[in-house]
C-alpha cells in the first residue's frame, strides 16, 4: 500500500508526503537515533478520505500494517508538512483494533473551522492534508527508571551553549499540561547516567546535522531513551543572535550564513528587557508580551489592586477571569498556571502591554502564598517574571536590555565588513548586508 | 435569578455603568438595585476601588437561583449542548484576538498592512456568525444571554468601521465581552475554575 510507509532510514518522501514530523523522525532512523516501530500514513490518504475516495483495502491494509508493529497499545498523532501545533488531534494509548477510528479521527481533525482559520491566517493551502503517524506507545510511566521531556540542544533564552529543557520523572509528557505533575530542569536527568549520556550524544549529533540548535521530545523506559520528535531550535531575539555568532565562531557556519540566519526583528528584540541568565529560576511557562516584571506577589484582583497603592505588583493566578482584569490593570505584570499564547490571560496583558507568563505548569495557587515547582513564595514576597523567556524568578532579578553582551557588537561588526561601518538603524543595516549577501 | 446580581457574578467587581451595559438595564435602576442587594447582603460597595461586588451570600444565593431556573425551565440539558459548541469556537475565537494583536512572525500587529487586518476581520465576521448562531441555542435554554449577541455584533461593527481596538484590546472589546459569557457559562453550569 502506496499510501502507509514504514518509519526507516530508507524512506525517501518529502515532507509534502510523510509530513514534518514523520520526516523528522526518519533522520533520527538515519542517525542511529533510538524512535519506537512505526509507520505513517501519508497525506495523499488523507486527501483520499477527505474526498471520500479511499479505496476499501485501505483499512485492511492499515490493520495489517498496526499487527507487524506487534505492540499492545500504538500512538496515533497528526503531522502536517507545515506545522499546525495544537491544531488537530493525536491519540494516546489506542488498542490496535482502535486504530482506523483514531486514524479518521485525525483525518478529519483537518477540517475543523478552527484549523481552516489558522490556515488562512498562516497562509497555508486547504487541500494539502495532514499525515498520520502511527508507533509503538513508549511508557514515560512504566516504572522509577522512566520519564519523559523536552530538550534543547542549547539554551533558548539565551543561546548559550548549554543544554536546556525540562524533564518530568515517572511520568507520561501528556501530564505537564494537566498541572498535577513537576517539572525539572533537565539537569536533574543525570540522575540517570545512562539517558542522559544518550540525550547528550544525541543533540549533539543533531546539532552537527542540522548546523543549528535542535529540539527533541523524548521518553524513557525503564532505563532506555526513545526520540518522539525533532526540529531545528528556531531561537528568536538575543538567543538568536547569540546563536549564530557562536556557530560561526566554532566553524559549523560561516559568518555570512551567520548574518542570514538572524532576522532584522531578532536585532530588534535584542532591545527588549530581560532578566539575566543565573537568576534562580522558580519555573517556567510561556512568554506572551515581552519584558520583565518586578513586584510583590498579589493573588487576587482585590488584593493586586489594593497593594498597587504601595509598589509594583505581580499578579498571579490559576488562569484568569473577567474579574481578574482590574487586578492586571493594576499589576505590573501578570503569570498564570493554565493557557498558551492564545489564552484570554495572554489576549488581555497584551492589550494592557503588560509583561506576561501564562501555563506555568508547576504552580499552584493558594490564598496567602503560591506553591511554584515544589517552593512557597508568600503574598507580598517579590518575584520577577520574563515575557519573552517565560521565566518566573524569585527576588528582584538582574535585568539586562540592548545587547549587553558581545554577540550582538560582533555581529554588527560582520555587518560593517558588508556594507561598510555607518551610523543608522541596526535592524536596517542588517536588512541591506542580507540584500547584498543574496545578491553576491 | 436577580441581573444585576447575575451581572457582577459575570463581569467581577465593577462600576453600575458597566452592569447597565450588561444588562441592558438603565443606570438608575442598576443602583436602585445594588442598593436593595446591599441592604440583603448579597453585595457590597467597596469604597477603596469604587467598585460593587458580590459578598459570599450573594455569590451563593446567584449560584442557586440561575441552577433552580434551569431546573424550572428544564433547560438544562439543551444548555449544556450548546456550552459543548460554545467550546469549540473558544480557541477559535482566542487564536483570531491573538492574530489581531501580533502576526505569525512574531511582530506586534501595528495594523499598517490593511490587507493583513481585512483578512483577520473577516475570519472575525466569519466566527462570529457561527457565534450568533451558538448564543441562539444558549437563549433558547435562558433567555438572558441573546444579550451577547447584541454586545458581540456591536463591537464587530465598530471594528469594521474602523475602531481597531474593538476586537481584543479595550475593556468593551469582543474579547472582553466575549470572556464575560464563558464567565456566565461557567457560572452557570456551576463549573468551578480550576484553582491549582
Amino acid at each position: 500500500m502506496v499510501w502507509l510507509k514504514h518509519l526507516s532510514a530508507d524512506l525517501t518522501d518529502p515532507p509534502e508526503v510523510v509530513g514534518g514530523k514523520a520526516h523528522g523522525l526518519v533522520l533520527l532512523h538515519r542517525l542511529g537515533l533510538p524512535v519506537p516501530a512505526g509507520f505513517v500514513v501519508t497525506t495523499e490518504a488523507c486527501r483520499a478520505f477527505l474526498h471520500d475516495s479511499l479505496p476499501d483495502g485501505f483499512w485492511s491494509s492499515l490493520a495489517s500494517a498496526v499487527d507487524t508493529l506487534g505492540a499492545p497499545l500504538v500512538s496515533v498523532r497528526s503531522g502536517a508538512a507545515v506545522s499546525m501545533p495544537g491544531m488537530m488531534d493525536t491519540i494516546l494509548t489506542v488498542p490496535p483494533d482502535a486504530v482506523p477510528e483514531a486514524v479518521r479521527s485525525v483525518f478529519a481533525s483537518w477540517h475543523t473551522p478552527r484549523a481552516r482559520t489558522y490556515r488562512t491566517l498562516h497562509d497555508i493551502p486547504h487541500d494539502l492534508g495532514t499525515a498520520v503517524i502511527v508507533q509503538r506507545m513508549v511508557f514515560g510511566d512504566r516504572d522509577e527508571h522512566s520519564g519523559s521531556g523536552v530538550a534543547f540542544s542549547r539554551d533558548p533564552d539565551t543561546g548559550a551553549r548549554t543544554p536546556f529543557g525540562e524533564v518530568l520523572f515517572g511520568h507520561q509528557g501528556s501530564a505537564v499540561v494537566s498541572g498535577t505533575s513537576l517539572t525539572r530542569p533537565l539537569s536533574a536527568l543525570a540522575r540517570e547516567p545512562a539517558v542522559w549520556q544518550d540525550l547528550l550524544a544525541a543533540l549533539d549529533l543533531l546539532e552537527r546535522h542540522y548546523r543549528d540548535a535542535c529540539y527533541v521530545e523524548f521518553t524513557y523506559e525503564s532505563g532506555t531513551l526513545w526520540l518522539l520528535q525533532v526540529r531545528p531550535g528556531r531561537f528568536a531575539g538575543a538567543a538568536a543572535v547569540r546563536l549564530a555568532v557562536d556557530l560561526a565562531d566554532e566553524g559549523v557556519i560561516g559568518r555570512d550564513e551567520a548574518l542570514v540566519r538572524v532576522s532584522p526583528e531578532d536585532l530588534r528584540h535584542v532591545r527588549t528587557p530581560r532578566l539575566v541568565a543565573g537568576a534562580e529560576v522558580l519555573g517556567r511557562g510561556t512568554g506572551v508580551c515581552p519584558g520583565v516584571a518586578v513586584g510583590r506577589v498579589a493573588v487576587t484582583a482585590d488584593e493586586a489592586v489594593r497593594m498597587a497603592v504601595g509598589g509594583p505588583v505581580v499578579l498571579v493566578r490559576p488562569e484568569t477571569s473577567p474579574d481578574d482584569i482590574r487586578g492586571l490593570a493594576a499589576a505590573t505584570g501578570v503569570v498564570t498556571a493554565r493557557g498558551g499564547p492564545a489564552s484570554h490571560a495572554a489576549v488581555v496583558a497584551r492589550s494592557m502591554g503588560k509583561p506576561a507568563v501564562v501555563g506555568l505548569a508547576a504552580l499552584e495557587v493558594g490564598r496567602e502564598s503560591v506553591v511554584v515547582g515544589g517552593r512557597t513564595v508568600g503574598v507580598g514576597e517579590v518575584v520577577s517574571l520574563d515575557g519573552t523567556s517565560g521565566a518566573v524568578v524569585l527576588g528582584a532579578a538582574e535585568v539586562v536590555a540592548g545587547g549587553a553582551d558581545g554577540s550582538v557588537r560582533r555581529l554588527l561588526g560582520w555587518v560593517d565588513d558588508v556594507v561598510g561601518a555607518a551610523s543608522g538603524d541596526d535592524a536596517d543595516r542588517l536588512r541591506a548586508a542580507q540584500v547584498e549577501l543574496r545578491r553576491a | 435569578m436577580n441581573p444585576v446580581l447575575h451581572a457582577l457574578r459575570c463581569v467581577g467587581s465593577t462600576s453600575p455603568a458597566r452592569v447597565a451595559w450588561f444588562t441592558g438595564l438603565s443606570e438608575s435602576d442598576v443602583e436602585s438595585d445594588l442598593i436593595d442587594l446591599a441592604v440583603a447582603g448579597l453585595v457590597s460597595y467597596e469604597r477603596a476601588f469604587g467598585a460593587w461586588s458580590l459578598t459570599e451570600t450573594g455569590r451563593a444565593r446567584d449560584a442557586f437561583d440561575t441552577s433552580a431556573e434551569l431546573d424550572a425551565s428544564g433547560t438544562r440539558p439543551a444548555l449544556a449542548a450548546a456550552f459543548e459548541d460554545f467550546l469549540v469556537l473558544n480557541p477559535e475565537l482566542l487564536d483570531l484576538c491573538t492574530a489581531w494583536q501580533i502576526r505569525s512572525d512574531g511582530t506586534v500587529n501595528d495594523h499598517t498592512d490593511t490587507a493583513y487586518d481585512a483578512r483577520v476581520l473577516a475570519l472575525f465576521a466569519d466566527l462570529h456568525a457561527r457565534a450568533v448562531e451558538v448564543i441562539a441555542a444558549l437563549a433558547a435554554a435562558a433567555p438572558r444571554f441573546a444579550r451577547y449577541s447584541l454586545r458581540l455584533t456591536s463591537s464587530l461593527r465598530r471594528a469594521q468601521a474602523g475602531e481597531l481596538d474593538r476586537l481584543a484590546d479595550t475593556m468593551d472589546s469582543y474579547h472582553a465581552i466575549w470572556a464575560e459569557l464563558h464567565e456566565d457559562l461557567l457560572a452557570t453550569r456551576g463549573i468551578t475554575r480550576w484553582s491549582g
